[in-house]
């Protein structure tokens, strides 16, 4: 009998070193975090590409940051570029600035975030982009794509001379009226110098953060009946008020459950959901007619 | 990967996760229990004598008397007919359909709730009953004796209900999921699955006898009789009274096969808390794997939903299991197979504890949903409103986040201590010396801490 007790009360303390083992899990979630936006196209873009389309992604995840475009709607056969800005599309010059990890550094990657890709027969291309370290939240405003003409690939001979005209440009004009006339006076550009035509040729932005930082209201972008870049994660405190957007490319009911919210998207359209948070816990929103979940909301107490 | 759908078609909201803090306080008062309960246990059972007092014999007989049984079966028999009308009639919106919240919310939930505390107030409601008893009254009026009924093999005792639990489950949260799309079990489905569940438990009836299946095999009775184990009203010898609670379930394991339908309660009730969480990577990857063998998403899904209840199931009763073999090692122990049936309801507490803990949010909401548009347009077409209360809708704000996360904890715990107070009580009993009796439960202990530990787990995981 003493020996049994001997075995049994260390037993016994194992037991409950398991339980708190066990107990001891919990939460930890490396999560990732995946910014979406459709690409509009902008007033002085050239006239063919009055349909271009698409959509863009960027997601941060374990200190890295990935990127995805994909168009269509464009010229078949050609080479285009993109680069990721830290403004909104709608700034007098569409994105504002390049995005650079170390500002004032490289105007090449790794220090930027830039796409180069050549759409196929269709007139329909995509490209991704890859950082190994993270952009910093609320800098990644929007992505800008350009026709990577003669000049824009070999005759500035390296991507780095492209971009830094680009963004001096971006920097130092700040007339409005520029776009008009570089759309309407559109001709590729083969004679002048870099700097007018790198502003004529951006053909669409599509909006991420639009630079705004916090204040920036998020999108969630429906293309083909499912969210871009999987569903979206929006967490709230109770009494805070939620703010977001839902632009789908065809016609859809959304369906905020929980709060019981619903408003009609048409095609091509955006709607704004604006509602204080009130009912603590997890909901889902979904497009209603097909009950695809777009969004994941939370309210913590 | 993140598009593995919601697989409830009722849940317009989830519980936000038990915060750490909490799970950090739930996980250390059940430790300090489970060691206060090692040393200062009782040397005499308790709850194994037979305490019942008969109640008023008025009262009883007004509960039991005849009549009071018809009208109970017929209103049991009208709902049932209601919700399969409803499903094979009324809209596919499953939240607006009376069929689904009112099998899988009302009864389904409710009815292990409310059993818990009064006893068995299924059993004079459950239609399948009332009908065999109605067709055996029938049978005995017009042919002048009673009929005969084929020998329930004693061996299968109680695992058609244990099969038929998990079946339910299975019809709920794994047959609604579908690939890509949160459609959930539609009502239409639900009405069939009904329909068929009907035929086959009034069959199993005619064969083997109403009562002798309502036993065993049928489902719900079986289910919800289990907790009713643990309530303080009790019929014995046609007489209502009150019994002390937790009482009868000790003597409820006795058929084999109870321990199965405990550990499947307790196995399904995990893998839907778990689904969404501790699981779902797990989930996605073998979705994954399955999808990428050409088998259609729908049947992945499904496919893979299955194997993962069937694990719980696997999972629970082999720490149950090995509870039991731990147990066999003290001096003086009955048999493996006694040990086996003899502590399974010591389970019943835990079995309820997950229940609250996981559903107690949904059961609140959903039931405005029952009491309001569900009950006075129970087809979901705006087209009646019986009760004037069609437009009425679920307020979500009568629970905080708060609430529901101490009363999730808080039944978690108290499961596990009304879970050790049985196994204790029922130890006493086996062993005849109270020390090794009190050896023996460190077994037991073990086990309680394990499951009460992984609900809480269960609890935790944000399901992000």
């Amino acid at each position: 009998m003493k020996q049994a007790r001997k075995f049994l009360l260390p037993l016994a303390v194992l037991a409950a070193a398991i339980g708190l083992v066990a107990c001891g899990g919990g939460s930890d979630n490396s999560d990732e975090e995946a910014v979406a936006g459709a690409f509009e196209v902008l007033p002085g873009a050239p006239p063919d590409y009055a349909k271009v389309s698409g959509d863009a992604e960027l997601t941060r995840a374990d200190g890295g940051t990935t990127a995805e475009i994909e168009l269509s709607g464009l010229a078949p056969n050609t080479a285009y570029v993109a680069h990721l800005h830290t403004g909104g599309c709608d700034q007098p010059d569409a994105g504002g600035p390049h995005f650079q990890f170390e500002k004032g550094g490289s105007e090449e990657p790794p220090n930027e975030i830039h796409f180069e890709f050549e759409s196929d027969a269709k007139g329909e291309g995509s490209a991704k982009a890859t950082a190994d370290q993270e952009v910093p939240a609320g800098e990644a405003g929007s992505i800008v794509l350009h026709l990577a003409d003669d000049h824009g690939t070999a005759m500035a001979a390296s991507h780095a001379e492209f971009a830094s005209l680009f963004v001096h440009e971006g920097e130092d004009h700040e007339e409005g009226d520029d776009h008009g006339d570089d759309g309407a006076g559109h001709d590729q550009g083969d004679d002048h110098g870099g700097e007018q035509d790198a502003h004529s040729d951006k053909i669409a932005c599509a909006e991420l953060e639009g630079g705004g930082g916090t204040a920036a209201v998020p999108t969630i972008v429906v293309r083909n009946g499912e969210p871009v870049g999987g569903i979206k994660q929006l967490e709230y405190s109770a009494g805070e008020q939620i703010r977001f957007k839902v632009s789908s490319d065809e016609k859809e009911e959304i369906h905020v459950h929980g709060y019981d919210l619903m408003q009609d998207v048409p095609a091509g359209g955006t709607v704004e959901f604006d509602f204080p948070a009130d009912i603590e816990g997890i909901f889902e929103a979904e497009l209603e007619g097909q009950g695809v979940q777009i969004l994941e909301l939370t309210v913590n107490p | 990967m993140s598009w593995l759908p919601f697989a409830h078609a009722l849940v317009a909201r989830q519980d936000l996760p038990v915060p750490a803090w909490l799970f950090a306080w739930g996980a250390s008062i059940v430790l300090i229990v489970s060691f206060f309960a090692l040393a200062a246990a009782w040397r005499k059972p308790r709850f194994e004598r037979e305490r019942w007092r008969p109640l008023g014999a008025g009262l009883s007989r007004a509960l039991l008397s005849p009549p009071t049984q018809v009208v109970c079966g017929a209103i049991g028999v009208f709902l049932l007919g209601v919700a399969i009308y409803s499903g094979l009639r009324g809209t596919e919106a499953p939240d607006r359909n009376f069929a689904l919240t009112f099998l899988f919310v009302t009864c389904w939930l409710g009815f292990p709730f409310f059993s818990a505390i009064f006893g068995d107030v299924f059993r004079p409601f459950n239609p399948w009953r009332a009908v065999g008893r109605a067709a055996g009254a029938g049978f005995q009026l017009i042919a002048g004796q009673r009929s005969a009924h084929l020998r329930y093999p004693e061996k299968l005792g109680r695992w058609p209900a244990a099969i038929g639990l998990i079946a339910v489950v299975w019809l709920e949260v794994v047959y609604g999921a579908s690939g890509g799309v949160a459609v959930g079990l539609d009502p239409h489905a639900c009405a069939v699955a009904a329909l068929v569940y009907t035929g086959y438990t009034l069959a199993m009836m005619a064969l083997f006898g109403t009562e002798e299946w309502c036993e065993r095999g049928e489902v719900f009775s079986v289910y919800f009789g289990m907790f009713s184990q643990l309530g303080f009203l009790g019929v014995e010898d046609g007489r209502l009274g009150r019994r002390m609670p937790l009482s009868a379930a000790t003597r409820w394991a006795t058929l084999p096969g109870s321990a199965a339908v405990v550990i499947a309660s307790i196995a399904t009730t995990s893998f839907d808390g778990a689904q969404e969480g501790a699981f779902k990577e797990a989930i996605e990857s073998v979705f994954e794997w399955l999808s990428e063998t050409g088998m259609d998403l729908t049947t992945a899904l499904r496919l893979t939903d299955t194997i993962f209840i069937a694990l719980c199931f696997a999972g629970v009763g082999l720490v149950y299991l090995l509870g039991v073999r731990g147990m066999r090692t003290v001096r003086g122990a009955p048999s493996f197979a006694k040990l086996r049936a003899g502590f399974a309801h010591t389970l019943i507490p835990i079995a309820l504890a997950y229940l609250v803990a996981h559903y107690f949010s949904l059961f609140v909401f959903q039931e405005q949903a029952q009491f309001t548009y569900l009950l006075s347009d129970p087809l979901g077409t705006a087209t009646t409103d019986l009760f004037g209360t069609a437009s009425g809708g679920i307020d979500f704000t009568i629970l905080s986040a708060n609430a529901i996360w101490y009363v999730q904890v808080g039944a978690l715990v108290v499961g596990h201590v009304l879970g050790l107070t049985l196994a204790h009580d029922r130890a006493l009993a086996y062993w005849p010396d109270y020390r090794d009796a009190s050896r023996s439960q460190y077994w037991m202990l073990a086990v309680m801490v394990a499951f009460t530990c992984f609900g809480l787990y269960l609890l935790s995981v944000s399901n992000g």
